[in-house]
């Protein structure tokens, strides 16, 4: 294998056995091979997500994962990428790597040595003091050590790095008694082991399992937090090894990551839901908690996933920064709403037409929009007397007496006569009530 | 709902779209249009309160009106009366008993309109436009609640000239509501304040905004025992946040959801986000509407966590909404936000307000 150790195990596929170089591949592999809607061709992230997103948009039902090899065709079992195998398939495939890399080593023992001296070189003076060790206790050893600092190194959890152990540990005898020959062999045999450390752990009460999912999920939380909600039953029992996985907050808040702790109160769902994609992809589980606690409304996009039902966002947040409240225009998305801080009344209100109506400091201005007929008196008030009525107003003088003006008023006139209680302003000139009629216009009666 | 027929109200009116053999996309739902919309953008729905006999819409606009219908049980809307402010009408309500509707405008003033007499009077005055009104009955006092651009927040006793309380609020008031003893009120700036109204209304607890961007719109919501719990927060980022007062579990309880986002399936060309206009509450199921720039109407169960259903884009935003007391009917209004700004504004397009039988399609789904 490789001279490097890249976390420990090259990513495979659980559901249909393949290896694949990188994470990200085998994440595009299982979009497309195993969680690709037969009917839309949409691309979903998980298992789950595929079932929701037929039930929910096309109304079917599938009970089986695509393209999957019997006995891992569980649809209801959340597998990204190398997160959320279950850990006794992973046990299966270390043993299995073992096996064959066994094999390969004892042929190809020889050119190991360039190798392995290289891996020594790496792993550093734990190697060393393996070796001075007696052989098997020395491997298990190795394999404890060098195994954590990459893992330590990694999610930063050393105490997680020792739940992980466990379970690697049966699998280190097996190891060692093939391995003796193999101290040769501890590069290519350190990789499935630590193939457990990874931040892929199952086992893991799933801390940076949790970070990851959080962060490396985004794409998947809209379908993901449907899936809890349309289908908790089957989710949760679905997920044993991830039990976090729809409350991934609660548990993300635990942890020995500080920006954690913000990243849950921030973690608006929104904010899950979105950044991740880039964010996962680039940064390391830790570094995507400060995406989660910025608001980036690039979060908001998420276009990818499902849009068009309603996706919703488990994690509450209360957001701990306050961003200003602008609109963002990314690649994938557009908030139609206009650039700025103030809301949409009272950007309409500013237009002149709406302020031409303010009532003037001590004047009531009956005044109406310049286009309708808005003179809407209602048969019981005749409009004329109505000064009286009503207009008790405890208030000085705002009172915009409806009956009248209105239709008296001229488009495009502010004439400051508005009619305050005392009435009378010049423009009248006549008793208040009595000039009003002939300038109504008939329209104004409904 | 009901035959178009001949309408008894005045003004135009309804010829509806019944009568045309093509869905125009301003009604694409085929619901019931009401007659005599107002002429400008609706600001505000509410019906009337079970107290009174049958149904009686509210709706105030910005052409400075209020309009009252009567919604008849065969689906008729009968106009009524109206009223005047001298400003754009930004909200409305009705009191408990039902007789008087209280009126809040831009022109900084407030007024109560006694049906019975078709009289309306000042009561309440600020230092700048009021967005939001709303009646309050407790026990041992009533008033009228007003939230303002000028930042405060004022109770009235609809008798006296000067507020019986008024409480500085950090921001301007974007929108509120109220159902005793809880009133939410949220600002510019994301700005989220929940008061207590027992004895008398105080501020009780101000809230760290869930969603990231400019609120909109909100609405309480009740628990089994009919008693306020939580309130559901609408942004102008197609989202709504859903969030309880004092949950078991804050972080599995709350949450947010996305809303009135345009298809993003075909990835390759941006998703549109618009702003969430209103959100009712289904007085009977609990489970709730949310309307959006988008021009469409959705139904979701809060609880369950699903959406119950989505309307068919209209060709005009939705700027407002309501149930009728008894959750039979929801009305919804369409006609422009300003969600695009001044280009898009024609003030020849007709606005509307449609009723739709919400009795079946608001049922909550059961959870599995």
């Amino acid at each position: 294998m490789g001279r490097k150790k890249k976390k420990q195990m090259k990513p495979w596929c659980w559901y249909c056995n393949r290896d694949f170089d990188d994470e990200k591949i085998l994440i595009q592999h299982q979009k497309a091979k195993h969680f690709k809607c037969h009917i839309c061709h949409k691309k979903l992230y998980t298992g789950p997500g595929l079932a929701i997103h037929c039930m929910q948009v096309h109304k079917e039902t599938i009970d089986s994962v695509p393209n999957a090899i019997p006995g891992r065709t569980d649809i209801e079992l959340e597998i990204y990428g190398m997160e959320g195998i279950p850990e006794k398939d992973m046990q299966e495939r270390r043993r299995t790597l073992e096996q064959k890399s066994q094999e390969s080593q004892k042929k190809k023992s020889n050119m190991d040595d360039s190798d392995e001296d290289d891996d020594d070189d790496e792993a550093g003076p734990s190697v060393q003091q393996v070796a001075a060790v007696p052989p098997q206790a020395g491997y298990a050893a190795a394999m404890v050590q060098p195994g954590i600092p990459p893992v330590a190194g990694g999610p930063g959890m050393p105490p997680g790095g020792y739940q992980g152990m466990p379970p690697m540990m049966p699998g280190v005898p097996p190891m060692m008694h093939g391995m003796p020959p193999a101290m040769h062999g501890m590069p290519p045999g350190m990789m499935p082991m630590g193939g457990m450390m990874p931040p892929m752990m199952p086992g893991m009460p799933g801390i940076p399992p949790g970070l990851y999912e959080s962060s490396g999920m985004p794409p998947h939380m809209a379908p993901r937090p449907g899936m809890p909600h349309m289908g908790p039953a089957p989710t949760a029992g679905a997920i044993p090894s991830r039990p976090t996985a729809p409350v991934a907050q609660p548990v993300v808040t635990k942890p020995l990551f500080p920006s954690a702790a913000q990243a849950q109160q921030s973690a608006s769902g929104a904010a899950a839901l979105n950044s991740h994609s880039t964010a996962a992809s680039s940064e390391p589980p830790k570094a995507t908690f400060p995406a989660y606690t910025q608001p980036s409304v690039s979060s908001s996009t998420s276009s990818s996933s499902n849009p068009s039902s309603s996706t919703v966002a488990k994690p509450p947040a209360t957001v701990t920064s306050k961003p200003a409240t602008l609109t963002t225009t990314s690649a994938t998305s557009k908030l139609i709403h206009p650039d700025e801080d103030i809301s949409l009344e009272e950007m309409k209100s500013q237009l002149p037409r709406y302020q031409r109506l303010l009532p003037r400091p001590g004047q009531a201005h009956a005044a109406a929009p310049p286009v309708a007929a808005v003179g809407g008196i209602m048969p019981p008030q005749p409009g004329i007397p109505p000064q009286q009525p009503g207009m008790r107003h405890p208030m000085h003088g705002q009172y915009g007496a409806p009956p009248q003006g209105m239709p008296s008023y001229m488009p495009g006139g502010i004439p400051p006569y508005g009619q305050g209680p005392p009435m009378v302003p010049p423009y009248q000139g006549g008793p208040p009530m009595g000039m009003r009629p002939p300038v109504m216009s008939p329209a104004g009666r409904y | 709902m009901s035959l178009f027929g001949a309408t008894t109200g005045f003004g135009t009116g309804g010829t509806g779209v019944f009568g045309s053999t093509t869905t125009d996309s301003h009604n694409p739902m085929k619901d019931v249009e009401v007659t005599s919309p107002p002429d400008d953008s609706i600001s505000c729905l509410a019906f009337s309160p079970p107290t009174m006999p049958g149904n009686f819409l509210i709706g105030g606009s910005w052409a400075n009106d209020v309009r009252c219908w009567e919604v008849q049980d065969n689906g008729q809307t009968v106009p009524k009366a109206q009223q005047m402010h001298t400003g754009p009408v930004l909200d409305a309500c009705w009191s408990d008993d039902g007789s008087k509707v209280f009126t809040a405008s831009c022109d900084k003033t407030a007024k109560m309109w006694d049906l019975n007499s078709n009289q309306a009077m000042q009561i309440a005055q600020h230092d700048g436009p009021i967005k939001a009104i709303h009646w309050i009955k407790a026990p041992n006092y009533s008033c009228v609640m007003t939230g303002s651009w000028d930042k405060t927040l004022k109770f009235w006793d609809t008798r006296s000239p000067n507020p019986m309380m008024s409480l500085q609020m950090p921001e301007r008031c974007y929108c509120a509501d109220v159902v005793y003893p809880m009133a939410v009120v949220a600002t510019a700036e994301r700005g989220l304040i929940v008061y207590q109204l027992e004895n008398q209304p105080s501020e009780f607890r101000r809230i760290d905004s869930p969603l990231k961007h400019q609120h909109r719109c909100v609405a309480i919501f009740k628990d089994k025992q009919n008693k306020p719990t939580g309130f559901a927060l609408g942004s102008i980022e197609g989202r709504v946040a859903i969030h309880y007062i004092n949950p078991p579990n804050p972080a599995k309880d709350n949450f947010t959801f996305k809303c009135h986002r345009s298809n993003g399936t075909n990835t390759t060309t941006p998703q549109d986000i618009y702003a969430v206009n209103a959100i009712s509450f289904h007085p009977v199921h609990g489970t709730l509407a949310t309307v959006g720039s988008d021009g469409r109407f959705s139904f979701w169960d809060k609880d369950a966590r699903t959406k119950l259903k989505t309307s068919e884009q209209l060709d005009q935003p939705i700027t407002a909404c309501c149930f009728n007391h008894n959750g039979n009917i929801f009305a919804y209004a369409s006609s422009y936000d300003w969600s695009k700004g001044h280009e898009y504004y024609n003030p020849q397009k007709k606005n509307y307000i449609f009723l739709r039988n919400a009795a079946e399609e608001l049922k909550p789904r059961n959870k599995k």
